[in-house]
């Protein structure tokens, strides 16, 4: 029996294809950088930088301008990230077709959720993520993104760059 | 004497009617001499004592404004929540203004940004119509389009003098009425999730936001017009509230280092750190320390919210769950 290498067998994905689930902050940018130095150098991977705008419901804003106005302005400082993360794939030898980059304006409980969401429809067979390091009062109140996603995340690797 | 209104606004009802509508509820003898009517409510500091604010074609006698009670520190006056009458058929309501409101919200020494939201009030008003664990009422558009908040007016006691009042002696308190209570509390909660399942959050949930309508003998849900941004659990804010209600619902009221120090309480050495509330560090949530009747199955629960945790519950129906393990047999 051959084994295929280019296929994700243990998780059933059609690909390598790897999330790196981000957003602006600095462990997110150490899990991309993490991505690149481990697997820029081989071939067969596809990798997805994905970044969820978690958008509040309409009433968390005065009026319809100031909704618009935060929203352009998470899209702008979104963009201006993905950019500078893909560059670091693409300096790490990453093909520059097989890095995506996918920013999604979503209304969920959980960015979590979002991510766990995105990861099943694009068949990703490994989510990277970045952990924030947050207090445990900070993870008791306001949750944490890396820990939910390593409990509620099926059919996938996780990696969680500290 | 004078009987003028000191603004002239479109209303469908004249200076006179008004008046003749004020002296039905407040007597004759009472009709204030002046008073604005007002249709716009933007500048809330405008709306005077006897004025009266005209919403959706309802003539509302503004009456003090209310102040809120926090933990021991002066009442806060709230210029924008008004005491109100409904001329038309003389009930009593409270009457929210809009006042946008970005608060730097402190919960034990973490702060975090909170909006007051007057859509999302409206919107859980309309989707708890009818619903007897909140507070009932309407939200209407005013002239400048503000979203002004008509709620009934809930009179009785709020749930924490209910039980501050009852728990002198708590081994009594926890037999005779901490059943009864904690099913209460169930019900509370499973409203909360009501919310929740419909992707709302409550948004600001203490002890002193349920009350007791005295009128209908249930217990209601108070306030929901604070919003925060939430990343990665909409929904643990509500429930750290949840729990710290829980936790003084079991004790009888707060158990404090402070108290057990001033009482030289002989549970103190026994106390650890992972014994406190997680965020109120001067708080024990492991009540089987201080009360060991405290049956196991509620005591894991409270454990939920200490120190010690490694497990926080994510969602009201994980609450909801423990809660129906819990016995409490004399």
């Amino acid at each position: 029996m051959s084994i295929d290498h280019t296929k994700c067998d243990i998780t059933g994905m059609v690909e390598r294809h790897i999330m790196i689930a981000v957003d602006s902050s600095d462990n997110s940018r150490r899990a991309v950088l993490f991505v690149g130095d481990f697997f820029g150098c081989y071939e067969g991977f596809q990798v997805t930088l994905l970044h969820i705008i978690l958008e509040p419901e309409a009433t968390f804003f005065r009026d319809t301008d100031e909704r618009q106005k935060w929203l352009s302005g998470k899209l702008e400082e979104a963009k201006k990230v993905m950019d500078e993360y893909r560059h670091i794939l693409l300096d790490a030898g990453f093909p520059e077709d097989r890095v995506n980059v996918r920013i999604d304006t979503m209304q969920a409980p959980s960015v979590a959720d979002c991510i766990i969401k995105e990861q099943e429809e694009m068949k990703c067979c490994t989510i990277v993520i970045g952990r924030r390091g947050i207090s445990k009062k900070e993870e008791f109140i306001f949750g944490s993104t890396s820990n939910r996603i390593i409990h509620e995340a099926k059919k996938c690797a996780v990696l969680v760059i500290e | 004497m004078e009987t003028q209104a000191a603004n002239d606004v479109e209303t469908p009802y004249s200076f006179r009617q008004l008046q003749e509508m004020i002296a039905a509820y407040l007597g004759p003898e009472n009709v204030p001499r002046r008073f604005k009517i007002i249709t716009d409510t933007s500048d809330f500091f405008r709306v005077d004592y006897n004025d009266v604010v005209i919403l959706g074609g309802v003539p509302y006698l503004m009456r003090n404004y209310t102040r809120e009670g926090r933990f021991g520190l002066d009442d806060e006056p709230k210029y924008w929540v008004r005491k109100a009458i409904d001329l038309k058929n003389r009930e009593a309501k409270i009457i929210k203004l809009v006042f946008y409101e970005e608060i730097d919200a402190r919960v034990g020494d973490m702060v975090f940004k909170c909006v007051r939201s007057p859509g999302k009030e409206a919107a859980i008003l309309d989707m708890v119509a009818g619903h007897r664990n909140f507070m009932q009422g309407i939200a209407i558009r005013d002239t400048a389009g503000n979203i002004v908040r008509i709620l009934d007016f809930i009179q009785g006691k709020r749930f924490d003098e209910l039980i501050s009042k009852l728990a002198g002696n708590h081994e009594e308190f926890f037999y005779e009425h901490l059943p009864g209570y904690l099913a209460i509390y169930g019900k509370m909660v499973k409203a909360i999730g009501f919310l929740h399942d419909q992707g709302q959050k409550h948004g600001d949930i203490r002890r002193d936001h349920i009350l007791l309508d005295r009128k209908t003998d249930d217990y209601r849900w108070i306030d929901f017009d604070y919003d925060y941004y939430h990343a990665a659990n909409m929904f643990g804010y509500d429930l750290f509230g949840l729990g710290n209600i829980l936790v003084f619902l079991v004790g009888g009221g707060d158990i404090t280092v402070q108290q057990l120090q001033a009482n030289e309480s002989p549970h103190l050495v026994k106390l650890s750190p992972e014994d406190m509330n997680i965020i109120f560090n001067n708080r024990v949530a492991n009540i089987q320390k201080i009360y060991p009747y405290v049956p196991d199955a509620l005591n894991y629960i409270l454990l939920h919210f200490s120190n010690g945790a490694n497990l926080y519950y994510e969602n009201t129906g994980q609450l909801l769950e423990d809660l129906e393990e819990v016995r409490i047999n004399a």
